[in-house]
């Protein structure tokens, strides 16, 4: 409790650590946010203060108008679909099938390499630009479901980013589909047995043994894709980064500080951005350590 | 004496579940079939693109067209990647250096963390904890602005220095949530017999805790070795041409509009290689790197 | 024989010690003890009666809210666990998983940087008393229970520490292997004369192994004697419901005129006139009742509903026409013994139990006189459930 001697190595251990993260996660938030609250632009820092000046004006942006229904748009299909798609592949999973360890291997590979890699691949299977056909639309006439084809992220209807939450899902449906594997596998046989013997079937089985007890799972899924949503930043840069169709906030901030050196905006946006996930992941950290106190 | 026929449906064995054979209804072997059949299909989507990725970047540059896109080479060839190595190899290198020793110093750093936060606590420990996770979660974007002034000024903008600290520093929180959830399935009694046998704090880490603790050892490095070779943000940010690492290097020279799609596809190929092998060999700890991802422990 | 221990034994004393919890939580209540050097003192009691927490104080595990801590004569309270020169023996061995048996035996004597070849020595010299030679190089993953329990023993003995503290060392081994163990332990003390503090929620264990017993309930010391003083003159109603298999048995009764009354049957006490008229709680064992021997002691009618044969003696049940005992101190010892004296019947009536020889005529619902031996009762409190003398 109080006796210093006991915990006090523990603390200096780990007090680097904590000095570090105190400085580079919440020192920088709290700087960042100093910055929204400027008139910052070009090279040269500037620490005047405007207030929310900078907030108003992006309130009226309508690039940023854009942008936040482009990102609404692409958190919507890219985490519902994730969510189904990983579910279906754990429940076809979930059994145990011969050559289980080679089927989650290919589900899971995307999840290993770098969304930059991602994007290459993706672009060459989407982009129709420069008077060609895309890769994906091709295949599509190949096996003759050519009713399906599209112009993918380069049309120009706000479904454009859409076609990103392929690539995207293509990445992180293997992550989802593990967390349901997990999660199904975690029910007891005996509460399934005991519900077959009670004269249920397997799609009721399912439905009042299994389903009430993934609800944990699909919240930490919807938490995780969500606010990996939200930070997409090198696939749609990659993909087709200065194309206003698929700009979203994490890309307006890119291109207006970096190229455009309005640092000041950039701060705002990106504290708008880390509001927005912070809205998902302070309740899901909240959630999830105090039930492991009450274990 | 025979018994009377019945009119009952035929009853099937079905697989071997958990070590026990259920009887199953006659419906099974048809659900089984449509199982593999879905399987299957999705696996074979789910690679789609890999193999557009690994026919294109062993065609000839002459074979490589659109129209022709998902046919087989019609000869092996290695010419795209013998086109694109010399421009990949400074990346290559740059990221080794970056993911290896960030990925170790990381992994350590995190062991220690974890130890103490769940073997050792500190008053406020617990509290301290959600606070390091936070930071795992962050949108970069929230502290580019800072991070990079502050590297400038601290002479650390350039060079793979920089880049590294960087990566060490961000990946601390999920280094420590690994060790930590490893640590917390480790029973108490084993430090405390170990405090009884007269060790304090650093021993009782160095002896007894690490030695147990390899396992979640492996899941760190991989998963920071990973997250530090994918990483595209901080690179951008924070590099001069010399000593960008791969993906910036991979994103300049396949990403452009009129680049040769075989380069582009041997390219991006040959950067994927170091993780994808790491996942094949060592996919157990990788999957556990994504259950402590998502708090699972 | 080699001399395993050159260290003098040191005695423990707690003086005035609590322990509170977050939350407000006693968990051990001004605890006084006195342990001599070289004694083997037993702490038992109910699960939660704070045995643990006051063996983890003297190891130092826990902090105490109050009082003070010594060994030998040193004022240990505020000192580590390093600084202590306890060894304890952890009811899940504690062993270390990635040790082999040999530096799992010697990592104390590491820490204690002794050098390596009296290291080798000592560690050698155990592992033969205990018959662990041919597993040192083994890990503890490939152990069987007993020899992982002997290994737990070996670090604890290998340390030659002044006082042994064992947390509830058997209780993870089946049987059999507890009683060999047992007697084991008792060798193992003789031998080599240190201090040893050992928990256990077992009575029987603790009346065996121990030379002085303390029983504790609710994280208070209820009595801390012989075991045969605890069995023969227990201190309250809890300790005399807690020792002894089976149980004493209880009934309600009213002292008056030199005589107590229960049921039916009035027993004359022996210089009971000059007790004051009072109801008490009456406690007889039931080895304190017999078959009708006309030699003068008072006897009782009663019928037997249950009639338990165990080979050379007899365990006879009957109802009294009178309500049953049940107090918080009698329930509370009843779950401690997890001897599932729980009764499924509704019956509220008094049951007791006489212990009677194989060959006694006893049959289910044939009426018995048995009598009481008047010098084997005991009278407590109804209120404190204090013995009366």
């Amino acid at each position: 409790m109080r006796r210093i001697r006991k915990w006090g190595p523990g603390l200096l251990l780990v007090s680097p650590s904590l000095i570090a993260l105190g400085v580079f996660v919440y020192g920088f938030i709290g700087w960042n946010v100093r910055v929204s609250f400027t008139s910052w632009r070009g090279l040269a820092p500037k620490y005047d203060n405007v207030g929310f000046a900078n907030y108003r004006a992006l309130a009226h942006d309508p690039r940023f108008a854009l942008d936040v229904k482009h990102i609404l748009v692409f958190t919507g299909v890219f985490v519902g679909g994730s969510l189904v798609v990983g579910f279906l592949l754990a429940l076809l999973l979930e059994r145990g099938v011969k050559g289980e360890n080679l089927f989650r291997t290919v589900f899971l590979l995307p999840m290993a390499i770098s969304f930059i890699a991602t994007a290459i691949i993706w672009r060459w299977l989407l982009d129709n630009s420069g008077n060609h056909d895309t890769g994906l639309n091709r295949l599509l006439d190949l096996i003759g479901l050519d009713f399906a084809r599209s112009d993918w992220h380069k049309t120009a209807s706000v479904w454009a980013i859409a076609a990103i939450a392929l690539p995207a899902g293509w990445a992180l449906s293997g992550y989802i589909m593990a967390l349901f594997l997990a999660g199904l596998r975690s029910v007891p046989d005996d509460l399934r047995e005991a519900a077959r013997v009670d004269g249920a079937n397997e799609p009721r089985v399912f439905w009042h043994v299994v389903r009430p007890m993934l609800w944990p799972v699909v919240m930490s899924a919807v938490v995780i894709l969500a606010h990996i949503s939200l930070k997409t930043f090198d696939l749609l840069y990659a993909i087709d980064g200065k194309n206003i169709n698929v700009d979203v906030p994490a890309l307006y901030m890119w291109f207006t500080t970096f190229d455009g050196g309005f640092y000041a905006r950039g701060a705002t946006i990106a504290t708008l951005l880390l509001l927005g996930v912070g809205l998902v992941i302070v309740p899901y950290i909240w959630y999830t350590v105090r039930s492991e106190r009450h274990r | 004496m025979s018994a009377p026929t019945t009119t009952a449906p035929p009853v099937v064995a079905g697989p071997v579940t958990a070590g026990r054979t259920a009887i199953r209804s006659r419906w099974a072997p048809y659900l089984t079939t449509f199982r593999y059949l879905a399987l299957f299909g999705l696996m074979l989507f789910f690679l789609m693109p890999v193999y557009a990725l690994v026919i294109t970047a062993f065609k000839h540059p002459a074979e490589v067209s659109v129209s022709r896109m998902w046919e087989l080479p019609a000869s092996l060839s290695f010419a795209s990647f013998a086109a694109v190595w010399p421009k990949l190899q400074d990346g290559f290198l740059n990221s080794m250096m970056l993911a290896i020793p960030a990925a170790l110093i990381s992994s350590m750093l995190g062991a220690m963390n974890g130890f103490v936060l769940s073997k050792w606590r500190f008053p406020g420990a617990d509290a301290v904890f959600p606070l390091i996770l936070f930071g795992m979660f962050i949108p970069y974007q929230a502290i580019l602005i800072p991070m990079t002034q502050t590297m400038t000024s601290a002479g650390l903008r350039g060079g793979l220095d920089g880049l590294i600290l960087v990566h060490i520093i961000y990946g601390l929180p999920i280094t420590t949530l690994i060790f930590r959830s490893y640590f917390v399935g480790i029973s108490d009694e084993i430090i405390e017999a170990a405090q009884v046998d007269g060790a304090g704090m650093l021993r009782t880490f160095a002896f007894v805790a690490l030695p147990i603790a390899l396992p979640a050892f492996a899941v760190a490095m991989i998963w920071q070795f990973t997250s530090a070779w994918n990483d595209f943000l901080f690179g951008a940010v924070l590099t001069n041409r010399n000593y960008w690492p791969i993906t910036i290097t991979l994103n300049n020279i396949a990403g452009g509009q009129s680049v040769p799609f075989n380069e582009a596809m041997a390219s991006a190929l040959l950067a994927c290689i170091p993780t994808v092998l790491v996942y094949i060999l060592l996919g157990r700890f990788f999957m556990r790197g994504l259950m402590a991802g998502a708090l699972k422990g | 024989m080699t001399q395993l221990v050159s260290a003098p034994a040191a005695g423990i004393r707690l003086e005035g010690v609590w322990k509170r919890f977050k939350g407000g939580v006693e968990a051990v209540r001004d605890i006084n003890l006195e342990v001599e050097p070289g004694e083997f003192m037993v702490l038992v009691g109910p699960s939660g009666c704070g045995k643990s927490t006051v063996l983890r104080m003297i190891a130092g595990l826990e902090e105490t809210s109050e009082g003070r801590v010594l060994i030998g004569d040193r004022d240990v309270t505020s000192a580590l666990p390093q600084q202590r020169d306890v060894a304890m023996v952890f009811q899940s061995y504690a062993l270390y998983p990635r040790m082999t048996v040999r530096q799992n035996l010697g990592f104390g004597l590491r820490m204690r940087r002794v050098s390596a070849a009296d290291r080798t020595r000592r560690v050698n010299e155990v592992a033969s008393v205990l018959g662990l030679d041919h597993l040192l190089d083994r890990r503890p993953g490939a152990l069987s229970g007993g020899q992982r329990q002997r290994v737990a023993m070996g670090r604890a003995i290998v340390r030659e520490p002044r006082v042994f503290l064992m947390d509830e060392p058997l209780s993870n081994l089946d049987a059999k292997l507890r009683v060999s163990m047992r007697s084991q332990l008792t060798l193992l003390h003789k031998r080599l004369g240190v201090t040893t503090v050992y928990v256990t929620h077992d009575q029987i264990e603790a009346m065996t192994l121990g030379q002085r017993v303390a029983v504790l309930r609710d994280g208070a010391l209820q009595q801390c004697d012989t075991p045969q003083t605890l069995f023969h003159r227990p201190a309250n109603l809890f300790v005399a419901a807690f020792l002894g298999s089976p149980s004493m048995n209880f009934v309600q009764g009213h002292l008056a005129g030199g005589a107590v009354r229960f049921a039916d049957v009035t027993v004359p006490v022996d210089g009971g006139s000059s007790l004051a008229d009072r109801s008490v709680i009456l406690g007889v064992r039931p080895t304190g009742l017999t078959l009708a021997n006309g030699n003068g002691w008072p006897t009782m009618s009663i019928v037997p509903t249950l009639v338990e044969d165990l080979g050379d003696e007899r365990y006879v049940i009957f109802e009294l026409d009178t309500p049953r005992v049940d107090t918080e101190a009698t329930r509370a010892a009843v779950d401690a013994r997890a001897a599932d004296d729980a009764l499924l019947t509704p019956d509220e009536r008094a049951h007791f139990t006489a212990r009677l020889p194989a060959d006694a005529p006893v049959t289910v619902g044939e009426p018995l006189d048995l009598a009481v031996n008047p010098s084997r009762l005991y009278f407590f409190d109804p209120e404190t459930g204090d013995t009366i003398s």
